[in-house]
Formats: C-alpha cells, sequence, structure tokens
C-alpha cells in the first residue's frame, strides 16, 4: 500500500462536488420519469389497440356482410331471374354479320323461350341465394311505355329507359 | 464460571442461530431464486398468460375470371344462459332504459327464426347454456348484437359458402358442418386450401388487457391458397341451364356435357344436371352428389365410330375414298351371330365418311375388323380408355377396357362401334379432344394453380401429351366428321350456321346384367370450328324417356356450342368442307 501526501489545496478539489450529485440525482430522476411516461403511453396504447382492433373485426364482418351480397346479386342465378323479370328470354339462334363482306351468318329468328335445350329462367339451384334483385313492377311499366312511344315515333332514335329500372336495393 | 464467558457462551449461542436463520433463509431465497426460479416463473406467467389458436382461413376456389366459387365466411352460433335471464337495463342519452324480458324476446325471436313461445320456453330454466341457433349469418349476428342483451352470448365459426350455388357444384364438391371436406376438389386439394392453424401467447392484464411489453410468440398463421380453375362460371352456368331443361324435358336420369379447349386441355365447363348445390348436399339424392363426368362409367355406342374411323385411317388400311359393302347386316362365322345396323336397309356401298354418315355398324365392322386386336388396344388405351385420366378426380373411374387378348370374338368386334366397353364423359370427351388436337391427346387441366396469397404456387399441373394419330390421319377424319353434321339424319339437327361442325351422334343401349333394356344412354360429341378446332363439346344424356335416337342430343350440343364460340368470339368459318365421299355409293367405281 502506497500512501501519498497530498496538499490541502488538492485536499479541496478532491472533495466530491455537491453540483455534480444534484446533477446525477435530477438526471437519475429524469429517467425514471421518461420511462414512466413512455410506459403509461404503451399501457395507453395497448388500450387503443384493443379497441381499434374490434372496430377492425367489426369492420370485417360488415365487408362480409356486403361482400355476400354482391356475391349473391352477381351469381347468375339471380341474374338468369332478374333478365326473365324484366321479360328477357334466351334466344339460341345468335346472328352474326361479317361487315367486311356483309354478310349474314345464321338465321334471324325471334326468341320464343319455349325451344327446347334452352331455359330463359334460372334452373340452377342456389340456396346461397340471400338477396336477389327486385322490380318495381310500376316503373317497369312506365319504362315499356316510353321505350315503346320513342322508338315507334322516333325511328332510329336511341331508345331510353328509365333510371326506374336499376335494380332496387335488396331487402333481407 | 465467571460472568464474562457465559456472556461470551450466550453471545456465541445466539450468533449461531442467527447464522442458521440467515443460512436457512438464504437456502429457501436460493431454492426460489435458483432452483425453483423456472418453475416458479411459468406459475406466474401461466396466470396471465393466454395462448390463442389462430385458425388458418380456408382458401377461395375461384374460376377462370376470379369469380369466386367457395369460400370461407364467419357464422355464429346464438346462445343464452337462462339463469340470468332478466330485464336489461341500458343507458340511453343519459336516460335508463328497461327492457322486459317479453320486449327482448320479441325483437329476438324473427332474427332467430324462432316461435315466440318456443324462444321463452328455451331461455326458461336455471341452466347457464342453451343454444338458440345454429350458424346465423353475420347480418343476424350484427342486429343481435346490438340488442346489448348480458345473457346473449355467441360462438364464431368459419363456414363454407358458395355464391353461386350449384354452379359446379360437381366438381367442387363440399364440406362437412365441421368443415371436412367431403367431395369433389374441396376434397382433393385439401392440402392447399386449408392453410396451416397460428398460435399466439401473450400476457394479459386482470382487465384482460395485453400486457404491451409482455413476450408474444408467434407461430405464424399460414392461410389457405386459392384454388384456381379453369371452368368459365358463366358458360358452366349456361350449360347447366341447358341440361337442366333438357333433364325436365325428356324426363331423363341425367345430362352432362364437357367443354375443353382444344389447344390447351383446359376443361371450360363440366356440366351435369342434377347438380349438387354445395351449401346444401342434402338437397339432392346421394348419387347425384358427384361428377357423373368423372365417376360414372357407360357403353357409348356410336360416338365411338369416330375414333375407330381415326384408326382405321391411322394405319392406313383404309383412305376417304375406299369403300365397303355395308349390308343391313352381317352374318358372323360363330354362335349364328350377326351384326346389325340400326336401321333397315338395302346393301350399302359405304366410305369412312359414309359409315360416320349413317353411322353404320355393319360398315364400321368391315373396315375395323382387317386391323389386328391388338393393334387396335392399343389404340383405344392411348386414346385414354381404360384407365382414369391425369386429373384423378375424387372418385374417378376408369371405366372398362379390357385387353385385347381377352375379347371373345363378338366384342372383338363390337368394340368399333362402341358396345363391350365402358367409358367416362371424360375420357369420351378427351379422345374427341385428340380427334380435334391434330391427333395428340393433351391431359386434361381443371385446376389451374394453387396459390398462396403472396403468390407463391402451392401446386400447378404438369401436362403431358400422347401422339394417338398422326396429323393426316386426325384431319381427314375431321373431314370424314364433318359429313355427319352436313349430312347425316339426326346429325344435321347439330349444325350451327357460320360455323363447320364435325361429331357424332351416340345411341347406345343400356344393358342391365348382361341384358340389353330398351333404354339408352343418347350423345353427340363434337367439334368446331372444323378447320382450325377450337371446341370440343360432348353432351350425353342418360336413360330419357320414351327416346330411342340421339335427336335430342344435338339441340343441347347445338346451344352450348354456339355459347363456347359466342363467350370466346371465335370468328365464323371462312372455308366449305373438302368434298370427300360420304353417300351410300359415293362417287366410286361400284366395282371397287
Amino acid at each position: 500500500m502506497k500512501v501519498f501526501m497530498l496538499s490541502a489545496q488538492d485536499a479541496r478539489k478532491l472533495r466530491p462536488s455537491m453540483v455534480s450529485a444534484i446533477v446525477f440525482i435530477i438526471g437519475l430522476i429524469g429517467v425514471f420519469a421518461l420511462q414512466l411516461m413512455l410506459n403509461m403511453m404503451v399501457t395507453q396504447d395497448a388500450y387503443q389497440l384493443r379497441s381499434l382492433e374490434a372496430q377492425k373485426r367489426d369492420l370485417a364482418t360488415e365487408v362480409q356482410i356486403i361482400q355476400e351480397e354482391v356475391a349473391s346479386l352477381g351469381s347468375p342465378q339471380n341474374l338468369a331471374d332478374a333478365a326473365n323479370q324484366l321479360g328477357m328470354v334466351a334466344n339460341p339462334s345468335s346472328v352474326l354479320l361479317d361487315i367486311q363482306t356483309n354478310r349474314v351468318f345464321g338465321e334471324p329468328v325471334p326468341a320464343d323461350g319455349e325451344s327446347l335445350g334452352l331455359a330463359s329462367a334460372n334452373l340452377v339451384a342456389n340456396s346461397a341465394l340471400g338477396s336477389t334483385s327486385r322490380f318495381i313492377t310500376a316503373s317497369l311499366e312506365d319504362a315499356e311505355v316510353i321505350a315503346g312511344v320513342s322508338s315507334e315515333l322516333t325511328e332510329g332514335a336511341a331508345v331510353t329507359l328509365q333510371s326506374g329500372l336499376i335494380p332496387a336495393s335488396p331487402t333481407r | 464460571m465467571g460472568t464474562h464467558a457465559r456472556y461470551s457462551r450466550r453471545l456465541g449461542i445466539f450468533a449461531f442461530l442467527l447464522v442458521a436463520l440467515v443460512a436457512a433463509l438464504g437456502l429457501r431465497l436460493f431454492e426460489f431464486q435458483v432452483v425453483r426460479a423456472d418453475e416458479i416463473q411459468q406459475k406466474s406467467l401461466d396466470r396471465r398468460e393466454v395462448t390463442r389458436t389462430l385458425t388458418a382461413l380456408r382458401g377461395n376456389i375461384v374460376d377462370s375470371n376470379g369469380q369466386v366459387l367457395a369460400k370461407t365466411v364467419f357464422r355464429y352460433d346464438i346462445n343464452a344462459a337462462p339463469k340470468n335471464v332478466g330485464p336489461v337495463r341500458t343507458v340511453q342519452d343519459g336516460v335508463i332504459v328497461e327492457r322486459s324480458v317479453m320486449e327482448i324476446a320479441l325483437e329476438l325471436a324473427p332474427l332467430l327464426g324462432l316461435d315466440l313461445e318456443d324462444l321463452l320456453l328455451r331461455i326458461d330454466g336455471d341452466s347457464e347454456y342453451v343454444n338458440l341457433a345454429k350458424l346465423v349469418d353475420a347480418d343476424t349476428y350484427n342486429k343481435i348484437r346490438d340488442l346489448d342483451i348480458p345473457w346473449i352470448f355467441w360462438d364464431r365459426f368459419a363456414d363454407r359458402l358458395y355464391p353461386n350455388g350449384a354452379v359446379a357444384g360437381n366438381v367442387l364438391g363440399f364440406v362437412g358442418q365441421d368443415g371436412t371436406p367431403l367431395a369433389g376438389l374441396e376434397r382433393q386439394y385439401n392440402t392447399c386450401l386449408a392453410g396451416v392453424d397460428g398460435q399466439e401467447t401473450y400476457e394479459r392484464s386482470a382487465e384482460g388487457i395485453r400486457i404491451p411489453t409482455s413476450n408474444i410468440t408467434t407461430q405464424p398463421i399460414e392461410d389457405g391458397g386459392t384454388l384456381n380453375l379453369t371452368i368459365d362460371s358463366n358458360l358452366q352456368f349456361f350449360a347447366q341451364q341447358v341440361l337442366a331443361d333438357t333433364v325436365s324435358e325428356l324426363n331423363a336420369d341425367w345430362a352432362s356435357a364437357v367443354v375443353i379447349e382444344v389447344e390447351t386441355g383446359r376443361i371450360l365447363a363440366g356440366a351435369e344436371a342434377p347438380t349438387v348445390d354445395p351449401n346444401d348436399p342434402a338437397g339432392v339424392a346421394s348419387d347425384d352428389r358427384g361428377s357423373r363426368i368423372f365417376q360414372f362409367s357407360f357403353e357409348p355406342g356410336s360416338i365411338m365410330k369416330s375414333i375407330s374411323t381415326g384408326i382405321v385411317l391411322d394405319t392406313g388400311s383404309a383412305d376417304e375414298y375406299d369403300t365397303v359393302p355395308a349390308p343391313d347386316r352381317i352374318y358372323l362365322e360363330f354362335n349364328n351371330e350377326y351384326i346389325k345396323d340400326s336401321f333397315n336397309h338395302e346393301d350399302f356401298t359405304l366410305s369412312l365418311a359414309g359409315v360416320l354418315r349413317y353411322s353404320s355398324n355393319t360398315g364400321m365392322t368391315e373396315f375395323g375388323r382387317v386391323i389386328d386386336r391388338n393393334t387396335r388396344g392399343e389404340y383405344l388405351q392411348r386414346f385414354g380408355f381404360g384407365a382414369p385420366t391425369s386429373l384423378r378426380f375424387e372418385g374417378e373411374s376408369g371405366g372398362i377396357l379390357r385387353p385385347a387378348s381377352q375379347w371373345d370374338e363378338m366384342t372383338n368386334l363390337t368394340t368399333l362401334f362402341g358396345q363391350g366397353l365402358a367409358v367416362t364423359p371424360i375420357q369420351m370427351a378427351f379422345a374427341y379432344q385428340a380427334l380435334a388436337n391434330d391427333g395428340v391427346r393433351l391431359d386434361p387441366i381443371l385446376v389451374d394453380s394453387c396459390v398462396s396469397s403472396d403468390g407463391t404456387v402451392y401446386y400447378k399441373p404438369e401436362q403431358a401429351a400422347t401422339r394417338v394419330l398422326s396429323e393426316s390421319a386426325a384431319r381427314v377424319n375431321l373431314e370424314a366428321m364433318e359429313k355427319v353434321v352436313e349430312f347425316g339424319g339426326v346429325g344435321k339437327t347439330a349444325a350451327i350456321p357460320g360455323y363447320r361442325v364435325a361429331g357424332k351422334t351416340g345411341t347406345a343401349e343400356i344393358s342391365e346384367n348382361g341384358i340389353y333394356l330398351d333404354e339408352y344412354a343418347i350423345s353427340f360429341y363434337g367439334v368446331a370450328p372444323a378447320e382450325d378446332p377450337k371446341f370440343v363439346v360432348g353432351v350425353t344424356i342418360y336413360r330419357p324417356e320414351g327416346v330411342s335416337n340421339s335427336a335430342n342430343a344435338t339441340p343441347p350440343f347445338k346451344a352450348i356450342m354456339q355459347q363456347a364460340l359466342k363467350h370466346y368470339r371465335v370468328p365464323p368459318s371462312t372455308t366449305e368442307s373438302r368434298n370427300i365421299p360420304s353417300d351410300r355409293f359415293g362417287n366410286v367405281d361400284e366395282n371397287d
């Protein structure tokens, strides 16, 4: 063990400083406070996360409901029925025009809806059909009248249909 | 002994006890902190820790346009705790509102689809659990949840939804109530569709809130892949409509139609009537829940003749100008048996095209019998008969084709016109695909791929190509088949204005226990446009009531082929068919 002799001045210099102690303690408190704050924030976020997750689940359910509705409305069964409701009939005899040679392929035959091997209304089962297209009969009739009149009076003019023909929103 | 010594001894004992106590505590501490540390920590963790299985979502099945044919949706079982049933108080805009049990039941009953009395009966009692409704849809669940009744609770289940119902239901198959795939592609491609369940573990507070800094160990969830089919659901629906109409019109047992893209071997439609609606498999008889296209084999009858003419041309034993005598019947040199045509006629002289046009069994026999039976047997195998296709569809039948060496004298001849062997509709359709594709039979493709959500391809089919006929033999054969549609008595009704169509009719007697009944399987298998084949359409109608010729099979063929040509924008034919002899005398020398 070695012993050094110091002057009184040097000894004073080596005495623990009050200021640095205070700075150290304040720093420590600061760090703890910061950690506490961060902790509080994180905890708060955990609650928010849960509420957002619940919201996400609800929205996913909402999306599922809407997708099911769209899928049902877009299914060929609904489309066939909707077309049938509008009075459309499948025509097996398609006729093709060759615009270069002015040739007509096939005999234009009016659709009668009775011909063998072709159905107009849906015949294919679908028990998932929840939402279906509905048409308001009154607006349908109006549209027919207007379409009929305009095509007779102004030959060649575009036939306009009333907006009432857009499928009404489905109800469950 | 002095006082000092006594004190010193007491102090010694005290010190010893103190040390012993500290040592004991230290040991205990050591035991807790080191020896049993893991166990104790585990115990504490167990209290806070929750392990949750994350159920993988079963993948979608989509058609060639991406239209969803099968998807997973959530359904809810609605339960109640009768023990807690009572009026419900809620605060609305600062006012306490009380709803009586009766008021709640009145709102609940229609949502659950129950009678009011029934519902009241169910929620009466002391039990903690009673089920009120099973698998209600999300909309109903939302409405029930919004009622905010504390004694109502629910379980969520993943369920399978087929938005297009029976469209392609025969090939899709279905799953059981517990989600087990039971049939069709659902079952065959379950590995790809099912996905892998994940797991997550985290700690939660007394309130059930996840502790943010807690370790979350997660086994990543792997949702099922998307199964992409080659089926075009619009064409499929159209074909099913046509067949449903046909079956009810003819009062037939069933009907099937296959549409194949010739150049790729992709199955665009595999339609059947009746067809199972996978949403409700119990809605049809158990026999109708599969796919007869793959699972049912039948004696094909005359649709086989165009296969036989192809073999004749390929072996070079005759060309399109050669003729044979085709009498009304041929008497055979064994067992006093004979082969007869389906209609009575004077002696014909027929070319290969004539044989097809008149669907002459005797003419076909004369052309075919000169070819060695083993050679013909090998051809039939190459056409794909006698073995299931590479699709290996659930429960697929391979049909019946005995080795040629085992054919008896009669079978040796009858196989030429489709008796003595059995085929599935898919086999026959792909035999025609070979005829249309310059003699090369492609493996059928029904599943295009199975792909994960991040684009990883789990499955992609491999396709083999088998040369069955030479290109020239196949071309000439198709020209001969065109004569069926141009001039054939029944075949003519399969003609599509604007397009060259080649095909063959078939009216096969149905046998039961070796005896032919007065019941038929009528078919038309055809190709269009004949000069550059795009599609094969094969229609079979089984046991139509009181129908004994194939005239009823051509309208559905025509409707479906026409739709396919229209749907895929195939331009009309610009060429005429080649002038090859097909009349009963042909433009050939009578002495030939």
